[in-house]
């Protein structure tokens, strides 16, 4: 480069930082000639070789661990390496201080997810996100089972499983969890065991206990998401209840006979309460083991509420929320009602006179059952076209 | 390495206001001395990574220049796991001239701060003297 060449370019301060300090002679600040950002770099370059490895990869692109700097902007929001500087102007090459357990995704869980990797939708990005999250499942059981399944298949880092029942044998016309072997075994166990079984890298949390007002607030903070496969009122209000309190995102779901429910109460979009704000009489209302339930009905709607848990992870599509999938097995007909949430709900709205957990025994008018199964008995045609 | 206990006491305050998700900071040095904590935001807002965000990481860099300080101590959280460099952390240790601080709030009740030299991949711990 002649002199009359220089001249032409602006002269640039480049600000340099102690980690790369050492690679340029020790110095501060160096002016470097450049029309550009990238011209900068590469006059840096030639000036100190060492630093030329700093600021650009294999690629001949700025690494992502190296912030760059013209004046005071990150030149990520300017034009990247193409961003224009004029003479006078400063620049600061910055490593980055970063870290975590976010690793890049392993080839083999690259080539395990790679139909959920290849769209657009996830990408290694959302893959991430599923295998960051932690999902609370109530109820290993029918509606428990498929949810759980499809979220281990997903890669949920972190799946909890609440439940303290053993398999009966009349579990296993439904509940995909179990095999027949497992027959007396604990539900959680054998959950676990059958999660793990199709993903080693799912981490099954187990708690092995009835959920009541006690712990289920210790249980549910652990969690991002819950997904409710409780088969009994006194735990779905106690579950509402404690996922609002929380400020958790509830994805509800629940089978009777032939017909199927599904929703998610985001908080503030409405809660259970909304919709029905009293449990019926005890009795009232018959569950799985009084009045039967199709066993191909629990994959519908236990694979309707992992979709939905997904998708609230990747923060894609329009969650079900604000609305209820109803679903009749027999027509074989889906509708979606409106639901809306209710100002005069004592929990979630305008005025709530439940600010913590409450006596849900009493309030239900039913003890907490020993949970034998997990599908709901909260499909209710009269309670149904409440808030619809 | 010497820290005053008010720096202590600040980086875990900062490591439960922002747990869930990892916080972050610069700790700037004087001779080895801390002289000022600079509390940075955490562009990832997760509980398993951090990254100073740039701007701040900017800002800072201009303070502690403009003062003639170093970045003493680089520290982030982890809020459900020890008080040790992940593998991410260690690939990520671009600033071999600064200790690494890690707060654990594995234990909600029992916070631990540890800090460490990350050089070439190779981790050292180093003892804190609070005082």
């Amino acid at each position: 480069m002649t002199a009359a060449e220089r001249n032409k370019l602006m002269s640039v301060t480049v600000y340099i930082p102690t980690p790369f300090r050492k690679l340029a002679g020790n110095q501060t600040h160096v002016k470097v000639d450049g029309d550009t950002v990238g011209e900068v770099l590469d006059s840096l370059g030639e000036k100190y070789p060492g630093l030329r490895h700093m600021v650009y990869n294999e690629a001949d692109e700025i690494p992502g661990h190296v912030n760059v700097y013209v004046n005071n902007t990150e030149i990520h929001t300017l034009q990247g390496k193409a961003t224009p500087v004029k003479n006078g102007d400063e620049m600061a090459v910055i490593p980055a201080i970063a870290g975590g357990r976010g690793e890049a995704l392993t080839p083999e869980q690259v080539e395990r997810y790679s139909r959920h990797i290849i769209m657009t939708q996830v990408g290694p990005a959302g893959q991430r996100k599923l295998m960051e999250s932690k999902v609370l499942v109530i109820g290993a059981g029918g509606l428990g089972g498929p949810a759980a399944l499809y979220l281990a298949l997903a890669g949920i880092g972190t799946i909890g499983i609440v439940d303290f029942d053993v398999v009966d044998l009349s579990n296993l016309q439904r509940q995909v969890l179990h095999q027949n072997d497992d027959v007396g075994r604990l539900k959680t166990a054998s959950a676990k065991t059958t999660l793990n079984n199709y993903n080693p890298d799912v981490n099954v949390v187990i708690h092995d206990t009835p959920i009541h007002s006690e712990n289920a607030n210790e249980i549910i903070s652990q969690y991002d998401i819950i997904v409710n496969g409780a088969d009994n009122f006194t735990t779905r209000y106690l579950v509402n209840d404690a996922a609002y309190l929380a400020g958790k995102t509830l994805v509800d779901g629940s089978i009777l006979l032939f017909d199927g429910q599904a929703t998610v109460y985001v908080p503030g979009s409405g809660c259970y309460r909304c919709l029905f704000p009293a449990p019926p009489p005890p009795g009232a209302v018959p569950n799985c083991a009084e009045a039967g339930v199709l066993g191909a009905l629990t994959g519908i709607i236990g694979s309707i509420q992992a979709t939905e848990v997904i998708k609230q992870i990747l923060e894609i599509g329009d969650p079900l929320s604000g609305r209820l999938l109803l679903l009749d097995a027999l027509a074989m007909e889906f509708r979606v009602v409106k639901l809306r949430q209710d100002p005069s709900c004592p929990l979630c709205g305008d005025n709530p006179t439940i600010t913590e957990l409450i006596d849900y025994e009493v309030f239900c008018g039913a003890p907490f059952p020993g949970q034998d199964e997990e599908e709901g008995a909260a499909v209710a045609g009269a309670g149904v076209e409440h808030g619809s | 390495m010497k820290l005053e206990q008010k720096f202590m006491d600040e980086m875990i305050a900062h490591a439960k206001e922002d747990a869930p998700i990892e916080c972050c900071g610069i700790i700037a040095g004087e001779d080895g001395r801390a002289v000022k904590l600079f509390r940075a935001r955490n562009s990832e807002a997760s509980p398993y990574r951090y990254s100073v965000d740039s701007d701040d990481l900017f800002r800072i860099y201009r303070e502690a220049e403009d003062n003639e300080w170093s970045f003493l101590a680089i520290y982030h959280s982890h809020t459900a796991s020890e008080a040790y460099p992940s593998p991410t952390d260690i690939r990520l240790a671009f600033w071999p001239e600064s200790y690494y601080v890690l707060v654990s709030l594995e234990d909600a009740e029992n916070p631990v701060v540890r800090a460490f030299r990350i050089l070439d991949g190779e981790v050292n711990e180093e003892e804190i003297e609070a005082g």
